[in-house]
């Protein structure tokens, strides 16, 4: 039998959805596996099926929240994040302002600077003894300020190549009705910046909560512990108890999902973003 | 107009000290501890002893296997994000339905953090009713059951998979970003000149779609170099050194407190990132075309 031209096109669009729901299985399956089993006992969990919870143990997330210590850890991954977030947004965007409104020898020291952290990885182990020597070690503020570090070139660089978009004229203006920098900077250009602080401030966020390695380097005491340390010190302890584990995993993933959720347009945009400059 | 005036020097500054003081130091410090023999026990009073950190580190077996597993993952995740990433984005771009609800999920595991996705994926691949033996179980094919992450020959390609499940969605986006800026123009003068479906995708798509290519390939080596996290929670490093990576051997020594040694490893991936970067970067931008 020949196939006419309808029915190549409904086979060939069936076979691509079914591609794509496969695709979207991989990804699914596992997620879906950590939320059943958050609700399952112990001896269910333990064979990962898909299965629906025999019965529904909401007990687990109350036993996490209490052995797994999240209450605390959530408040200073809260903490951290919020923090790192206010500065990345204020200091990155006053910096890419003045380098991308004048071409001085400064400025391209400063562009030639930032682009040396887009690529290279962090030196761990030097910066623990400069926080040792700052007097910083094991504190909120020497991990603030090292993961601020870690997240300026890329604000930087986003934020650049937003402003440079943004009429020049406008500052003009509000220089020539005697503005001062600051003022013109905050009441004209900042308000202006919404959708890429709006970027920004989902991205640096997100990279914020998830960060693993710089307060597993630099946070001995575990009260300072993170939502991610946290999780990992609690699968280290619990490991047979799967039940626990997920409902563990679930409540670290929630905040940065909904945001991801609710965000989705801003956080896609900052893959972009840093793409298309390069 | 005086730019000098109305865009002073000083707005960068915030921004630039605390990157030069909690980022570029380190670097700096990194470079001259590397030639000492620096140690938690003697923070203050490291002793210079030139080359022997490197060289000792060129003997050592575990190093040199750390570099090989580091270059295979960067080499075998890029391969694989740049292709599912790029698949990925041309289901998306064609005429499935729901694409608003495929894009959020293919690009979710992106968000996720890896110490979430490393302990979900321990799950996945438990020898005794992990995921993936239960599903091999089901389709009959009980001889291929393994310890996938307690076997050294199948620990490596366990973590790459989990590398690649993470950010091919990332890369979709990068690609669909890509696409989009393609004028159909081209796609209706070749359909003219009875072009078919491949020769469109070989002549017109890849070609423009270069630049993202070479975002993705570049950001994932370097990504796929600066492995860690999934490293240390799936295996640490385990079974035996088969997957230590440079960053988990960079921890371990630092735990034990060679700062010297780890200094020297931290110089050394840092060298050859760099390296990779920029050469890539230009190879890369070579075979851009102009829209």
């Amino acid at each position: 039998m020949k196939l006419g031209m309808r029915e190549k096109r409904i086979a060939s669009s069936a076979i691509l959805t079914i591609i794509t729901i496969a695709a979207c299985l991989i990804i699914l399956i596992p997620l879906m596996i950590v939320v059943l089993g958050s609700f399952k006992d112990s001896a269910q969990a333990q064979k990962f099926a898909l299965a629906l919870p025999a019965e529904w143990h909401i007990d687990n997330y109350s036993h996490v929240l209490v052995k797994g210590k999240i209450g605390q850890a959530f408040r200073n991954s809260m903490f951290i994040t919020v923090s790192v977030t206010a500065i990345v947004v204020i200091a990155g965007s006053l910096s890419a302002f003045v380098t991308s409104r004048k071409q001085t020898r400064y400025t391209q020291f400063v562009y030639y600077l930032f682009l040396i952290g887009m690529v290279a990885p962090i030196q761990i182990v030097t910066t623990y003894a400069l926080l040792q020597f700052l007097k910083l070690s094991g504190t909120f503020i020497g991990v603030i300020l090292v993961e601020t570090a870690l997240q300026m070139p890329w604000t930087i660089f986003t934020m650049s190549g937003f402003i440079k978009n943004v009429p020049r004229e406008l500052d003009e203006a509000a220089f020539i009705d005697g503005a001062t920098p600051v003022r013109t900077f905050f009441s004209v250009i900042f308000p202006l910046l919404k959708p890429i602080v709006a970027t920004v401030i989902v991205t640096t966020a997100m990279g914020a909560w998830n960060e693993f390695m710089v307060p597993l380097y630099f946070f001995n005491s575990s009260s300072k512990w993170t939502m991610p340390l946290t999780v990992y010190n609690f699968f280290g302890q619990y490991s047979s108890d799967w039940n626990y584990v997920f409902a563990d995993l679930v409540l670290t993933a929630l905040p940065i999902t909904i945001l991801y959720l609710l965000c989705q347009k801003y956080v896609v945009a900052g893959a972009t973003a840093g793409a298309v400059k390069g | 107009m005086k730019t000098k005036k109305f865009y002073p020097n000083y707005f960068t500054f915030p921004a630039v000290v605390l990157f030069i003081v909690f980022y570029c130091v380190p670097i700096i410090a990194g470079f001259f501890m590397s030639f000492t023999d620096w140690h938690i026990k003697r923070l203050l009073a490291p002793k210079f002893v030139g080359f022997k950190n490197f060289a000792r580190l060129f003997g050592d077996e575990h190093f040199i296997l750390a570099l090989k597993n580091t270059v295979l993952f960067a080499v075998l995740t890029t391969i694989g994000i740049v292709i599912f990433g790029l698949l990925l984005a041309l289901l998306l771009n064609s005429a499935v339905k729901g694409k608003a609800f495929f894009r959020t999920v293919f690009y979710l595991p992106a968000v996720l953090s890896l110490i979430v996705i490393g302990i979900m994926f321990k799950a996945v691949f438990k020898m005794d009713g992990g995921v993936l033996n239960n599903i091999l179980m089901a389709l009959g094919l009980q001889n291929l059951v393994n310890d996938w992450l307690g076997n050294p020959k199948t620990a490596m390609m366990c973590i790459v998979f989990v590398q690649i499940w993470k950010w091919s969605g990332f890369a979709m986006a990068i690609y669909l970003a890509g696409l989009q800026g393609i004028s159909t123009d081209y796609y209706e003068a070749a359909m003219l000149d009875g072009a078919t479906a491949l020769q469109k995708f070989r002549n017109i798509t890849l070609p423009l779609l270069m630049p993202a290519f070479t975002v993705v390939i570049t950001m994932n080596t370097i990504g796929g170099f600066k492995v860690f996290e999934q490293v240390y929670v799936m295996t640490n490093g385990g079974p035996g050194f088969s997957t230590q990576v440079l960053s988990t051997y960079i921890y371990s020594e630092f735990s034990k407190g060679s700062l010297g040694r780890s200094s020297a490893m931290s110089l050394l991936l840092f060298l050859m990132i760099s390296i990779i970067a920029v050469v890539l970067n230009t190879a890369l931008r070579k075979r851009e075309v102009e829209m």
